[in-house]
């Protein structure tokens, strides 16, 4: 509410366009605004107005405020009757009613009509993953990346609905190829050795540590990375299964993690009597 | 030199006149490619799946080295397999080399020269005609003698300061001018620039060439072969000195 209070329209068509160009989705305060200031100026905006009830309707459909989005799309329709991009923020408004039959109608005519069109097929994978068909949305969203191979996202969400699954191998690959195109995010390397050390076993506990240490390279301050780093580090120390010179190397980097962390610790609070106690219990058996 | 006094009239009906014109004559062409050009091209999906496989193959070239071997052998796999690789398998056809045999890009031919080219030979061709030999305006400072077939079009006065601008090269000078005036009248992704259709061109070249999937992908199967892996994992320790303490 402190929001929207004393807002004038041209003010609140800029934060909205500011978040839309942003890609911020802020769902709750997009709706506010426009019930409070935008409603009744939008024959004021020109034709930045159909972009923006394009988003306020996808902000609705967020809030499960049926009415304002319908409202919303009504006039969108009015104005372009034919347009595709109207027609799936349609099958939104029908995915959040959980009409999905009538939804994936309007999608496959869609896809037909246009077939590179990448957010109709996106938005069935989606109905699927509504539905709690994992295996499925699984199968169409391989079949998916084989026609856009790199379209990042989508591995994305491979990625989270294999870890889903449980398939830590197949999760792994996805995060290969999201690193193939951004090999600087160490978000990605950090990522990609959580899931190696999920899946356990020397081979991929020897790689989850080279990953932990690429990210730690590119942002010396991933503490997440540190700390993984040091359970795999233990892990493969304590392992039956690592030669003796592999277990000298591991505990060489459990001192040395433990070393940053404190080091982090340090500057962030003044002092590390908390984190020697955490760090005790901190052992995965 | 003297300095050079124009005539009140040259403003009001050489200076101003050709900005008017300019300015009208590409809302104008906003206006009328809309109304041609209308709907929007739709992508083959073969295409994108081509470019996309391209591009792929290419980050698996540059960023191959932060993968293990088999999962970069597994990706080269996928790729240049002499039975199921993707380069290898997928046959495309060359498209038309003629655009001549495609009605439909000779009806886009058509289209883009009718908004873009014909109404600047026109427009140019008449503001020359109608406004030639004038000294219109003089650039505030300035400038070498290189200038002069640039910014005096049409008036070949050898005595003449760089700095004075005919009024052919003040048309020209507009037409280039102009665009962000265009984008603040029209919004943006206005069809009146000029020099956008000209990027537009330039790059025209390049994406004609790797239109051809065939050679593009031969190109792509080959630096693949070649590429030799090496993963920058292994001595991501020593490089680090974790070990060191």
């Amino acid at each position: 509410m402190e929001l929207t209070k004393n807002l004038s329209w041209s003010k609140a068509r800029d934060i909205l366009k500011d978040w839309r160009e942003n890609n911020q989705r802020r769902s709750v305060e997009v709706v506010e605004i426009w019930e409070t200031v935008l409603a009744s100026k939008i024959h004021k905006l020109g034709d930045d107005r159909f972009v923006l009830l394009e988003q306020v309707s996808i902000a609705a459909l967020d809030c499960n405020r049926i009415d304002v989005a319908a409202s919303c799309i009504h006039t969108l329709i009015k104005e372009f009757p034919n347009s595709l991009r109207v027609r799936s923020l349609i099958v939104m408004k029908l995915e959040a009613q959980e009409r999905y039959d009538e939804a994936l109608d309007h999608l496959d005519t869609i896809i037909k009509l246009d077939e590179s069109n990448t957010t109709a097929r996106k938005r069935k994978i989606c109905i699927l993953k509504a539905k709690n068909k994992i295996p499925e949305a699984i199968k169409e969203l391989t079949e998916y990346l084989k026609k856009f191979m790199t379209d990042q996202e989508t591995w994305q969400e491979l990625c989270d609905l294999y870890l889903a699954e449980g398939d830590y191998s197949k999760a792994a690959f996805c995060m290969e190829e999201l690193f193939l195109h951004h090999p600087h995010n160490h978000l990605l390397h950090q990522r990609y050795a959580d899931i190696l050390y999920t899946m356990g076993g020397p081979e991929q506990l020897e790689l989850a540590t080279s990953h932990y240490l690429m990210a730690i390279n590119l942002n010396a301050k991933n503490i997440r990375a540190l700390y993984g780093l040091l359970l795999t580090s233990q892990q493969l120390q304590n392992s039956a299964k690592t030669t003796s010179n592999k277990k000298k190397e591991a505990s060489k980097r459990v001192v040395w993690v433990s070393k940053r962390l404190k080091q982090l610790y340090q500057e962030a609070t003044g002092n590390t009597e908390s984190l020697n106690e955490l760090m005790g219990s901190l052992q995965v058996s | 030199m003297a300095e050079l006094l124009l005539d009140a009239n040259i403003r009001g009906w050489v200076f101003l006149p050709i900005v008017v014109i300019t300015f009208l004559v590409g809302v104008l062409r906003h206006y009328v490619s809309l109304l041609i050009g209308g709907s929007q091209k739709k992508a083959n999906i073969e295409q994108v799946q081509d470019s996309q496989a391209l591009l792929r193959a290419r980050l698996l070239r540059e960023n191959g080295k932060y993968l293990t071997r088999s999962a970069f052998q597994m990706r080269r796999y996928y790729f240049n397999d002499e039975e199921v690789g993707y380069f290898l398998t997928q046959k495309r056809t060359a498209p038309a080399s003629n655009p001549m045999t495609d009605p439909s890009m000779m009806m886009d031919m058509l289209k883009g020269n009718l908004t873009n080219v014909l109404p600047m030979i026109v427009i140019g061709g008449w503001i020359n005609w109608m406004f030639s030999g004038f000294v219109t305006t003089k650039v505030p400072f300035p400038l070498t003698l290189r200038f002069k077939p640039m910014l005096q079009r049409g008036i070949e006065l050898v005595s003449l300061d760089p700095a004075w601008v005919s009024s052919a090269s003040w048309y020209f000078l507009n037409v280039f001018g102009l665009r962000s005036i265009y984008a603040l009248v029209l919004g943006e992704n206005n069809a009146a620039d000029q020099s956008r259709q000209f990027q537009d061109q330039m790059s025209g070249a390049a994406v004609q060439m790797s239109v051809d999937p065939k050679a593009a992908f031969k190109a792509e199967w080959e630096a693949l072969e070649l590429y030799q892996h090496q993963s920058v994992l292994s001595n991501i320790e020593s490089e680090m000195d974790v070990l060191e303490g």
